[in-house]
């Protein structure tokens, strides 16, 4: 438990062995050690106590660049050229630099989330007060906050003991981020290895803003059935006077609906949301609906359907404010890390802020207090939607027509498209009237909204896509499930039978941004695929929301179809982006609750258990942000492989392994010290895939682990060879790598394996009790 | 190059779990529509069987009416030198894996309950005849059970031939049951082990015998003895269980020695029927947890389906953990819901006579197999909520467990934080331990100004 200064005097003590006069005792710290689980080596853990572990990983999945820029330009000595063999002014060289920005990203993320979590804990403790216990999920849960467990050897139990966590978390973003300094550290893999420390850093951060606001809201806990939801643009009923929240950090959103809830207006207000903030906020209220992921913003603003725009903190469109303006919505900014360029109102009366916005005198107000941003939002919305008329900036079709009449074809536009959307074309065919090429651009549109400022002519391009899609768009209503947080410990142990036997061949999480090469469906074509064939399908994010933004004959989306709980075939949305710990966390729990491994302080011992055994893999489709990479950074040091969309590439690195190199691929068999060769398993720790079906092959390959029953692995191989036949039309060359005994041949392709085995002079290996750890080999004598 | 060329559609593991709705169903056959329907595999001599015949009697696929319901029978012959009769209800069970595995064809349920239904898509590319669902079975049958040489495969869809065969199943059924049921593990000179857990938990091994299930309880006696022929150099393996060392207990040398050897030594011993001294281990996926309530000197039983706490005001989650990983713990004894149903269940500590809890719903499940007066004499969750509801709801039952209080000593007084260890502070040392009541206080630095203070827990004495 938390610090707590005592101080005890006493004048006079009498005992049986001695009298004592004048006793002050003062005690600095107390440690409630009631904790039965000893603890591991690594409580609390410095940036470097967990560096051989990472160069173990590093040694097998070597870090691969891809700079995406030659120079440097962090310090007045450059800008420096750092291609080919050159080295900077300050002696680095392109690696170095390569993965040093790697290393800024992931302290970004990291501070981001880190910075979340300690102003939530902040604000709640002032609420709630310290002593406010902490829930994930009641009694289905013995082994609460796995990833703190896991890397800081503490077990908190009340919002108090957080504090310990986020200020150990602070204290790594800020020593990793110093370590980027000019004429700092100079190799590159001590950067990765930092890397990865703040990546794990960032997993505490998010698990503790998750555990704070779940425990303090009463978010749904750890609960399969969690609320199905609506999102899209039809969600709401926009006639109504109409609230959209955009961020992370849910506090002045929850300030609202409670408002509402006090002032009986709940349903004659709605409430929608854009990006984390959206989710969180179902898991508070089911009143609340969703727009969509972050994408969706301009979309939105732009359509006029919000009265009034309340936006706290990540991912907000820098934008928002002056968009806003220009259909007369007014702004509430409510986190001091996006001030927006406002007055510091939070002191102000609640009418007089009213007023200003209702008589649109400013802009947009800046409040800090979440009640008060409720008090203002609702009253003011009550007021200006009637003004507003949700007047939009939507131009009508003869105006896209003659844009199309007199657009030059420069194709500045399509240049500009990060996705290669033809906007050259859809001008041409909207002079002639057809409005098609463009709706079919708006479903497959980041909303980055850079046509509009590359065009020489200004034409608002994005705006026509909004209005070639608007037919569409308006009516569109999709139902998904609300976030429900962790995994149940209960439902940990109802897998493993299923695993060990291979009806489950692995899990997927599909977690991150919505910056997609070709919109939403992906994300959801994949989710499916996989829940099909059993796997289990784990989301968050924006992911979790594109996931939901595609219906079936029947109208169905997954969450309809599939159930909730962590299981075969199971499709879960855990949260908002700070859920994502839970994903890790049932992979630490794993170790826990089938090995009774410790967990406490005892990280490189789960990580190579989980690298090893727990057929766990990742995929960031649209990962875009600075929170993505750390995310990944902190699966990484999991031994949890990553797979990120084409755009993922510019993170600049990739850590690949070689299966072409049998010597990188053995592992020591923990019973008898033996090093055995298990094949690439897990090929790779984070790579990028160019297709949403190089993904699916991908992640189906990357499920499989060195401790693979016989029927597992059948299994898994399976399901690998199966959708290899499937997308690429061929047998994937390296079927023989992944066969270790003839039991593992998938039973329905016996005859084309063995051919291949042959031909490939393939010879039987054995399966190890698998670690990279010398220290766990447990032959005695 | 692939086995099925010659089916007109796909094959393959991922079709497992396809489900077929009647509107794009081309036929379904058995279900509950249909009174009569079976499928049964029966061990023959080698020249009963002629390798790979598929029979037809009655119509064939694709003659029987669109949309329709037929009554239906499969019927596999078998045949091969290392063949028994006891190999029959596995090999009769691969046919819902190996059917479901055919793109267009759902098969649910076993035995006298099977319902199938064939999609419209799959007859119109030519699955339209049960030759190629027989082509199938036989193929994955030899390839995947080698001890299976020749089989035979005959598919019944006339009304009266399925009447007559599904009476004669019936009975062949029961016989099997029967003697399932009544086989003991005196009766057998082999156990299996199962190691496919150490996957997981690399120190836990089950061991499967006639009278105790494994612990996840989907491997049984009959499943672990098909397992080790198929692949004797596997996780299911064959155990010679060796002298008979406590009959009461259920020690065998056969079984120390597999374990000592397949655990590296961390377990050397185990009592087979017993949750005390060298138990069973426990790995982390078992149904549901026998522990022992002290105060009452009986078990509580819970399984992972139980959402509340349980007796002693614990949840099943952190019972289950007391006991997993592969570790023998006194008193805390992960099992299959199956192994409640054995006479075998806990013998050394009194069989039924020494539970005193369980869930409703487990008691729902096993209560055929209870003794008449436990199922009075154990209580369930609408009974009592504590530990001292619990001991009245005994007395007054005249629980078995009540006659054993009678010779019990009274427990330690119960913990308590004392501030007497406060007198520890006067001792000039750089660190002190001082034992109050169930804590230990440890003051580090403690001469005047304490950095810190330790609160652990005393571990509690056995």
């Amino acid at each position: 438990m938390a610090k707590k200064g005592l101080v005890v005097k006493v004048k006079e003590l009498k005992t049986n062995i001695a009298v004592v006069k004048g006793l002050e005792v003062s005690i600095g710290k107390i440690v409630d050690d009631t904790w039965e689980e000893p603890e591991g080596p690594t409580p609390f853990p410095s940036m470097t106590d967990l560096r051989d572990w990472d160069f173990k990983l590093l040694q097998r999945y070597k870090p691969f660049y891809l700079p995406f820029c030659d120079v440097c330009c962090l310090c007045t000595f450059g800008k420096c050229d750092l291609s080919g063999d050159k080295r900077g002014a300050c002696g680095l060289n392109m690696a170095a630099q390569s993965s040093r920005i790697v290393l800024l990203a992931c302290c970004i993320g990291a501070a981001t989330h880190t910075a979340h979590a300690r102003h939530l804990i902040h604000h709640l403790i002032e609420k709630h007060g310290r002593n406010f216990p902490l829930d994930q999920g009641g009694l289905n849960i013995d082994i609460e906050a796995p990833v703190t467990r896991l890397v800081c050897g503490i077990r908190p139990k009340t919002l108090k003991d957080l504090e310990d966590a986020v200020e150990w978390a602070e204290e790594q973003v800020t020593h990793c981020l110093s370590a980027t300094h000019t004429g700092q550290e100079g190799s590159n893999l001590d950067f990765e290895s930092k890397a990865f420390h703040v990546g794990m850093a960032d997993q505490v951060g998010m698990e503790i803003a998750d555990l704070a606001q779940i425990s303090v809201y009463n978010f749904p806990k750890a609960d399969p059935e969690a609320p199905l939801v609506e999102l899209g643009f039809g969600a709401a009923d926009v006639k109504k006077p109409t609230i959209l929240v955009i961020g992370h950090n849910v506090p002045s959103s929850v300030g609202i609906i409670d408002y509402l809830t006090k002032k009986k207006l709940l349903g004659k207000v709605e409430v929608v949301g854009i990006c984390c903030t959206a989710i969180d906020l179902t898991r508070y209220s089911t009143a609340a609906k969703i727009v969509g992921p972050i994408s969706w913003q301009l979309k939105y603003i732009r359509s006029g359907l919000a009265d009034l725009i309340v936006v706290d903190e990540q991912c907000i469109r820098a934008d928002a404010l002056e968009e806003a303006q220009k259909v007369k919505t007014p702004v509430i900014a409510s986190s001091p890390k996006n001030c927006l360029g406002l007055e510091n109102s939070t002191d102000k009366p609640a009418n007089e802020l009213i007023s200003k916005l209702v008589e649109g005198k400013v802009p947009g107000v800046l409040i800090f207090d979440p009640e008060k941003v409720g008090e203002v939002a609702v009253e003011s919305v009550m007021a200006v939607a009637p003004k507003r008329n949700k007047f939009s900036i939507i131009p009508e079709i003869d105006e896209i027509i003659a844009a199309g009449k007199a657009c030059s074809g420069c194709n500045e536009c399509i240049r500009a498209c990060p996705n290669n959307q033809p906007i050259p074309e859809a001008m041409k065919a909207a002079a002639e009237g057809n409005l098609k090429p463009f709706a079919e651009i708006f479903d497959n549109c980041v909303g980055c909204a850079r046509c509009d400022s590359a065009c020489p002519k200004d034409f608002p391009l994005h705006s026509f896509m909004i209005k070639a899609g608007e037919d569409k768009s308006l009516s569109e209503k999709f139902m998904m499930r609300s976030g429900r947080g962790a995994i149940q410990d209960i439902e940990i142990r109802n897998v493993g039978g299923p695993i060990v036997l291979g009806e489950i061949p692995g899990i997927v999480a599909l977690v991150g941004c919505a910056n997609y090469p070709d919109g939403n469906e992906a994300v959801a074509e994949i989710a499916e695929e996989f829940a099909k064939r059993r796997y289990i399908v784990v989301l968050s994010g924006c992911a979790a929301m594109s996931a939901a933004m595609v219906k079936d004959e029947e109208g169905k989306t997954i969450y309809e179809k599939y159930p909730g709980g962590f299981e075969a075939g199971g499709v879960l949305n855990v949260g908002s982006c700070v859920a994502n710990p839970h994903i890790a966390g049932a992979a630490i729990k794993v170790a826990s609750i089938f090995a009774k491994r410790n967990i406490r302080a005892n990280y490189e011992e789960i990580a190579d258990y989980i690298h090893n055994r727990v057929g766990a893999v990742g995929l960031a489709w649209g990962a875009m942000s600075q929170k993505a990479a750390s995310i990944a950074a902190g699966f990484w040091r999991l031994g949890v492989p990553v797979i990120v969309g084409p755009h993922g590439s510019k993170y600049r690195r990739m850590l690949l392994g070689r299966k072409d190199k049998k010597e990188d691929w053995y592992v020591y068999d923990a019973r008898t010290g033996d090093k055995v060769y298990t094949g690439p398993t897990p090929e790779h720790l984070f790579t990028t895939a160019e297709t949403k079906e190089e993904a699916i092959v991908m992640i189906a390959k990357l499920c499989m682990r060195p401790n693979d029953t016989t029927k597992g692995r059948s299994m898994k191989l399976t399901h690998y060879i199966d959708l290899h036949k499937r997308y690429y039309g061929v047998m994937p060359d390296d079927v023989h790598l992944y066969v270790r005994n003839k039991m593992d041949i998938p039973i329905t392709m016996k005859p084309e394996v063995l051919k291949i085995l042959e031909e490939k002079n393939w010879k039987e290996t054995r399966i190890p009790d698998p670690t990279l750890l010398k220290r766990m080999i447990r032959k005695r004598g | 190059m692939s086995m099925f060329e010659d089916i007109p559609v796909d094959v393959g593991v991922i079709y497992e779990g396809e489900r077929i709705r009647r509107n794009n169903m081309q036929v379904e056959l058995g279900g509950p529509k249909q009174p009569a329907k079976f499928e049964l595999v029966r061990a023959k001599k080698m020249d009963e069987v002629e390798d790979e015949k598929v029979t037809v009697i009655g119509p064939d696929l694709k003659d029987l009416p669109e949309g329709g319901n037929v009554p239906f029978g499969i019927y596999i012959e078998v045949a091969g030198k290392d063949i028994e009769e006891d190999l029959e209800g596995v090999t009769e069970r691969r046919i819902h894996e190996y059917l479901n595995f055919i793109e267009g064809i759902m098969h649910l349920n076993q035995r006298y309950d099977i319902w199938i239904r064939v999609s419209k898509k799959s007859f119109q590319k030519g699955l339209n005849s049960f030759t190629y669902l027989g082509k199938v079975l036989a193929r994955l049958y030899k390839s995947e059970l080698p001890f299976i040489e020749k089989i035979q495969i005959t598919f019944i869809t006339d009304p009266a031939k399925v009447k007559e065969m599904y009476d004669q199943a019936a009975e062949i059924y029961e016989a099997r049951d029967a003697k399932a049921r009544g086989m003991k593990d005196e009766e057998v000179d082999t156990f299996y082990g199962c190691t496919l857990c150490q996957s997981f938990a690399p120190t836990h091994m089950c061991v499967i015998t006639p009278q105790r299930y494994s612990n996840c309880g989907s491997i049984s006696w009959f499943d672990g003895r098909a397992s080790a022929q198929v692949d004797p150099k596997g996780p299911v393996f064959a155990i010679n269980k060796g002298d008979l060392l406590d009959a009461e207990k259920g020690e065998f040398s056969g079984i120390n020695e597999t374990i000592k050897q397949k655990t590296l030594g961390s377990v050397d011993r185990v009592w087979m029927y017993t949750g005390f001294g060298y138990p069973h281990t426990s790995c982390g996926c078992f149904e549901a947890m026998a522990f022992y309530i002290p105060e009452v000197e009986g078990y509580g039983i819970v399984d992972r389906g139980f959402n509340g706490v349980t007796v002693n005001g614990l949840p099943f989650s952190t019972l289950a953990d007391s006991g997993a990983g592969g570790r023998q713990v006194d008193g805390f004894h992960g099992i299959a819901i199956e192994y409640m149903r054995s006479p075998k269940f806990l013998q050394a500590d009194g069989g039924w006579d020494r539970v005193v809890w369980m869930p409703q719903s487990v008691k729902d499940r096993v209560k055929e197999f209870m003794p008449k007066e436990a199922i009075a004499n154990v209580a369930t969750e609408n009974d009592v909520k504590t530990v001292d509801e619990l001991t009245t709801f005994l007395k007054e039952k005249s629980h078995p467990v009540v006659q054993r209080w009678k010779e019990a000593t009274v427990e330690a007084a119960p913990a308590t934080e004392g501030e007497e260890a406060l007198d520890g502070i006067a001792f000039p040392v750089s660190t002190a331990t001082v034992a109050a009541g169930g804590f230990k206080i440890i003051f580090i630095n403690a001469k005047i100004h304490a950095e810190k203070v330790i609160i652990k827990r005393d571990k509690p004495k056995r």
